[in-house]
């Protein structure tokens, strides 16, 4: 962590958090749409699919949690069933922590509340290139929280008697998280750390004929970073070649 | 326990996987080493890893080579966007649309 380049202000970062945070709010608005749907549609009341929402934050586990409820699973099989698809998380605060300028301790609750893999990604492809300020990695969660919430809302209320009719429109909506994604590793892209991205999707392409997704994608995310961890050969390597 | 109180432990649960290791995260970022390497590459492996996640739940939409197609059209909508402009959110939307447009353009 570095003090250069200077904080600014912590109010004017996180405004530029915020704007920044479009290209997710677009990506989680759908999805936390067609959760609001799916939960109303699994017998809960739009209040509780908010609640949800705002309490847990944690896009797929809550699709889980309303199918496992739905199905009458027991309250500790959908607590660990959340838990450990979110175990992947234990690496991002960490990881963001090597990117950040400082950590002021009023500003770490808020900015571990909001640490989703999109904010995460989002905030570590900005960090490839600058240390981060930490009011502007809230302004980003806050952009993707309130389009998680008001996505839920607008689902659980309006979405009771929606079906997704597979038009164009929505279908583009479909990809516009892997579009966030692709973006996000073009800026992130150094040359030198292709073995980094090749490891990552390979043993999670791999790992998904045998494990759900979100294990494959804990394998992989591990994977590329222990290669990404080898000790550079030496010194002025091509690592800041774009 | 009640169907609010699953909720709320699995709200604090999740909170306290992000939080706890942050906090731990401010001494380890501090590093030189190997765990100061490994952490610094995590970010690009989880976006790898997300990428192949999230295309390969559209591909499993429709297994179908206008399917493979539309993922190939809009993912180079997206680095084509990307490269002319470092603008994020504009290369995610025109990706989209891409994507979109290619699936109308495509359609039986």
């Amino acid at each position: 962590m570095t003090l250069e380049p200077a904080l600014s202000s912590p109010w004017r970062a996180a405004g530029r958090g915020l704007r920044e945070s479009l290209s997710l709010v677009a990506g989680y608005a759908p999805i936390a749409f067609s959760f609001g749907v799916i939960a109303v549609q699994s017998g809960l009341t739009p209040w509780q699919a908010v609640g949800i929402s705002l309490l847990v934050f944690a896009g797929a586990s809550q699709f889980v949690m309303v199918a496992m409820m739905a199905a009458g699973s027991g309250e500790l099989t959908v607590l660990s069933a959340v838990l450990m698809m979110n175990l992947r998380h234990l690496f991002y605060g960490p990881a963001l922590a090597t990117r950040l300028m400082v950590l002021p301790r009023r500003l770490a609750p808020w900015l571990a509340f909001g640490l989703t893999d999109e904010v995460f990604a989002t905030a570590m492809a900005k960090g490839a290139s600058r240390p981060l300020e930490p009011a502007w990695c809230v302004g980003l969660a806050s952009g993707a929280y309130l389009a998680w919430v008001g996505g839920t809302a607008l689902g659980a209320g309006l979405g009771a008697g929606w079906a997704n009719d597979g038009g164009y429109v929505a279908q583009a909506l479909d990809f516009v998280l892997p579009a966030l994604f692709l973006a996000l590793l073009a800026q992130a892209w150094r040359r030198a750390r292709w073995p980094v991205v090749a490891a990552a999707a390979g043993v999670t392409l791999v790992g998904m004929v045998w494990w759900p997704g979100h294990v494959a994608m804990l394998v992989g995310m591990l994977a590329g970073a222990l290669v990404g961890s080898r000790r550079p050969r030496a010194q002025g390597s091509p690592e800041a070649t774009p | 326990m009640t169907w609010w109180g699953i909720v709320i432990a699995a709200g604090l649960g999740t909170f306290l996987i992000r939080y706890l290791p942050l906090l731990s995260g401010t001494r380890l970022a501090r590093g030189e080493g190997w765990l100061s390497r490994f952490l610094g590459a995590l970010g690009l492996a989880a976006i790898a890893a997300l990428i192949v996640l999230s295309m390969s739940d559209l591909w499993w939409q429709a297994p179908h080579w206008r399917g493979g197609v539309r993922l190939v059209l809009g993912a180079a909508a997206v680095l084509l966007m990307q490269r002319v402009t470092p603008n994020v959110g504009l290369a995610t939307l025109v990706g989209a649309g891409v994507y979109g447009v290619t699936g109308w353009a495509l359609a039986d």
